[in-house]
């Protein structure tokens, strides 16, 4: 689990349960999901059981599992049960959803006839199309959204020629209120902000994300906007172009009419690409295929950016310098790596920058500088998690083997200060529990919370606890209840 | 200072990810024992279950790596990924001419073809399965041996788990001059890649690899890397021993080979970080024997040099250390040990609870107070 699946976690935990039910009938959305969204424990306990013919006991469970490890175990069961992989009932066994477990069998042992690994195109590719260039097209789509949003901050940047995303892009950005629209221009909003911050990887989400969520308010309001695509269908051919090879082509025939539908957009997007000369061919594109990566895994795929960039011109050296660029030394200093106008930008957003070299800019983070940011709606976590996203490769290295947190403490407690100094609350939306019949079960049922890790607050004397998530608690309400009445 | 900066509430692990882990598999490729085991588990079988066990652990990130190894008879032959240097041991290597594909492009269009199959998984299964037929079909009967070269495929593993090491390792070029103590030394340091070895043993342990098998098990335990053994034929007494000197797993599957996936999926899946939470599969016993220096014979009691620690089944040419030339004094060896006469005792013994066996001692082993 990294932090930027949470969005994507937040938004499959609110799907039915028979909504998953048809996502796991494709083993390639399976394996991206297992691959992509369960904690390390969780996979093990996956895999144990896949191939388990009896049903696996919990009380087994617990033995296998040591005792400290209760709470990686509860996290891990709680999130297998919010995904519909595990059942949800209360029988002693725990065994995987049937579609899951056929789903993943497949995707391991390769066979069946569900071609949700993509068919390989048996046309010849055109010659012009490589790696670099497939690099360089996907990066030019994704710089054009993000100029879009940087540009109604107000920062001029210097690239033209850039005609803009498409009119369609736009209407999203504007629809998922990244930004708003004033008069004729267009002014960002703090969920413009957390979008710029993030990696490229959760940007590419953020997006996908608001397009199926507009694609459900259309069909809910019965327009046939987007075709009639259905969103659980959209989602499971995210996950099949995850799972294809960058740089290969595929047979464009072989899909479903509405994924069909779907492939303009994502050519908006710079996911796919398709060649003007053969239509039946397309081209996923790093950004699709890294799209169920971790973030170690990530952070190569710049690595593969800047070998196929050497050559292939500036374009692909910012892309490169995009991630692992940053260093962030204890006196505030800031030196960056990067060459594109673009990420300078986001960069001047909440620091003071003095010099700009040929691939290089240094500057200060001030406390002026984070007021200014936290003015705009930037908020500190925001940057920090930018600056940790970003961060050099040497930095990680460094902070791997001294065992330190990777940004220096005193520099991000700073950051985190200065925004205290301009605003004192933070509203987490959630739920609050309060008089309990007895402290007894205030506390096993707040200790239950706490395991699964949803508290936010707690104060035992007041018997009273806030949750930010509330349906395993319920659950656990009801067990509880039911145990007792049988007692 | 470590506490004054008070780090620990710096919750960065959303940050760092999941540390990438690196499986090696050593296939025991004894063509006697699996004949043997054909009746209950035909070869093939077993590397379908292998395929898929790999192709698990590849499912768990896509960071996580693996590279499986074939110990035969005589020699140790890499299955994936391919071998840096194609040796001429293994015969005309005309598969590996058709791999390397066409300038780099990842287009095999002899292999992969399948839209049923994830394209990395379809890699590895046609890699394995090459390679393992190309050593199937140059084995001669000159090379049916019953024991199989483990120690060297063991060597083969750990060079190659140490060099992706590296690769995942900060480097020392740049380290800070003026702070020398950012970059301790390894032994420090928290892995940046979860290495382990799986050896998948069919034959017994030969008496004549105990010494380099051994040097291969401590410089295992040396690299924290974990040796987990499953065997499906024979008792290979060794890797019991190289499970339990580098905290790895063992575990006799010979009661029931055709349970090979469920034994593979349940207790060696499982990599570092995971087992730090799981209870692993423990062993009751462990035949600790060695085996001599001088004939290579697993012996239960024998002679030790004080020096070098060398063992040795007699007592070598004129007592001297066959590996360190000491003249070693063999005290009153051989002569008969005065034995004084105790009254006789009648000592009720229940029988066999009382724990200790007859050793012929008097008095029991010394154990610290």
């Amino acid at each position: 689990m990294s932090a930027n699946a949470s969005s994507l976690f937040q938004y499959l935990e609110q799907l039915k349960g028979t909504t998953f039910g048809r996502l796991y009938q494709q083993p390639s959305t399976t394996f991206a999901i297992f691959r992509r969204m369960l904690p390390h424990l969780a996979k093990t306990i996956v895999m144990a059981i896949l191939y388990m013919p009896t049903p696996f006991l919990l009380s087994d469970l617990d033995i296998w599992i040591k005792p400290t490890a209760k709470r990686d175990k509860d996290q891990a069961i709680s999130i297998l049960r919010s995904l519909h992989i595990v059942l949800r009932d209360a029988s002693p066994t725990i065994s995987l959803n049937t579609n899951f477990k056929n789903s993943l069998r497949l995707a391991l042992e390769g066979g069946g006839d569900h071609n949700s690994f993509g068919v390989p195109s048996t046309q010849p590719p055109p010659d012009d199309i490589d790696l670099g260039f497939l690099d360089r097209y996907a990066r030019k789509k994704w710089d054009d959204i993000l100029h879009f949003v940087v540009n109604s901050v107000g920062f001029s940047t210097s690239e033209k020629g850039s005609s803009g995303p498409k009119q369609s892009v736009k209407d999203l950005l504007i629809g998922g209120r990244l930004v708003e629209r004033s008069g004729v221009t267009h002014r960002i909003t703090q969920a413009g902000f957390t979008f710029l911050l993030q990696e490229a990887n959760a940007q590419v989400w953020t997006l996908l994300l608001l397009w199926l969520e507009a694609a459900d308010v259309a069909s809910s309001s019965g327009r046939g906007l987007l075709g009639g695509l259905e969103s659980v269908d959209m989602l499971s051919f995210f996950f099949l172009l995850a799972s294809l090879e960058h740089g290969r082509a595929y047979e464009t025939s072989a899909l479903t009419e509405a994924r069909k539908n779907m492939l303009p957009t994502l050519v908006d997007f710079g996911l796919v690409y398709i060649p003007p000369a053969n239509p039946q061919q397309f081209f996923p594109t790093r950004l699709a295929t890294t799209l169920t990566s971790s973030d170690t895994a990530l952070r190569s795929v710049s690595a593969g950016f800047l070998a196929s960039g050497e050559g292939g011109g500036g374009g692909l050296g910012d892309s490169a310098g995009d991630k692992s660029s940053i260093i962030l030394e204890t006196n505030f200093r800031m030196y960056a790596y990067v060459q594109s106008p673009l990420q300078i930008a986001v960069l001047a957003l909440f620091s003071e920058l003095k010099f700009r070299f040929r691939g290089l800019v240094s500057g200060h983070l001030t406390r002026a500088s984070i007021r200014q940011a936290v003015d705009m709606g930037i908020t500190s976590d925001q940057i920090i998690s930018y600056l940790a996203s970003h961060a050099h490769k040497q930095m990680h290295r460094v902070a791997a083997s001294t065992r330190k947190p990777l940004l220096p403490p005193v520099v991000v407690d700073q950051i985190r200060l200065w925004q205290l100094d301009t605003e004192r609350m933070l509203a987490t939306p959630g739920f609050l529990f309060k008089e309990f019949d007895d402290y007894k079960e205030y506390v096993a049922i707040c200790n239950f919370a706490e395991d699964i890790g949803v508290v936010v607050w707690r104060n035992d004397k007041k018997c009273m606890f806030f949750a930010n998530k509330v349906e395993q608690i319920k659950g656990f309400m009801k067990d509880r209840k039911k145990s007792n009445e049988s007692k | 200072m470590n506490h004054i900066d008070a780090s620990e509430h710096y919750d960065e692990s959303a940050f760092t990810g999941q540390t990438p882990s690196l499986l090696t598999i050593i296939i025991d490729t004894n063509p006697r024992a699996w004949a043997a085991l054909n009746d209950t588990l035909p070869i093939s079988k077993a590397i379908a279950n292998i395929l898929v066990f790999v192709n698990a652990h590849l499912a768990f990130g896509n960071d996580n790596q693996v590279a499986v190894l074939a110990a035969h008879t005589n020699r140790a032959v890499w299955l994936y990924p391919k071998s840096p240097n194609p040796d001429s041991v293994a015969g005309p290597d005309s598969q590996d001419v058709e791999m390397t594909g066409v300038d780099g492009r990842p287009s095999h269009p002899e292999l992969g073809t399948s839209a049923n199959k994830y394209p990395q998984f379809a890699q590895i299964e046609t890699s394995i399965l090459t390679s393992l037929r190309s050593l199937i079909d140059n084995t001669t009967t000159f090379d049916l041996k019953p024991t199989t070269l483990i120690s060297g495929a063991l060597t083969i593993a750990l060079s190659y788990i140490h060099k992706t090491s590296l690769a995942f390792e900060p480097s020392k070029t740049s380290k800070d001059p003026a702070n020398p103590t950012t970059a301790p030394s390894a032994t420090l340091a928290a892995p940046t890649l979860h290495a382990r070895i799986l050896v998948l043993s069919v034959s017994d342990s030969e008496p004549a690899q105990y010494i380099p098998t051994m040097n291969a098990v401590f410089a295992a335990s040396h690299a924290r890397i974990h040796l987990d053994t499953i065997s499906l034929h024979g008792m290979p007494t060794f890797l019991q021993q190289a499970a339990f000197i580098t905290g790895g797993t063992f575990l006799s599957a010979a009661s029931n080979p055709r349970g090979l996936l469920s034994f593979l999926m349940f207790g060696f899946l499982a990599d570092a970080e995971a087992r730090r939470s799981l209870i692993t599969p423990t062993q009751d016993s462990v035949d600790f024997r060695a085996a001599c220096f001088c004939h290579r014979n697993v012996v239960d009691t024998g002679f030790v040099c004080s020096i070098c620690l060398s063992i040795f089944c007699e007592v070598p040419e004129n007592a001297e250390c066959l590996t360190c030339g000491t003249k070693l004094a063999l005290g009153s060896y051989g002569a008969k040990p005065a034995v004084i006469p105790r009254k006789k005792k009648k000592k009720k013994r229940i029988n066999g609870i009382n724990g200790r066996e007859e050793t012929g001692s008097a008095t029991g082993t010394p154990v610290p107070a």
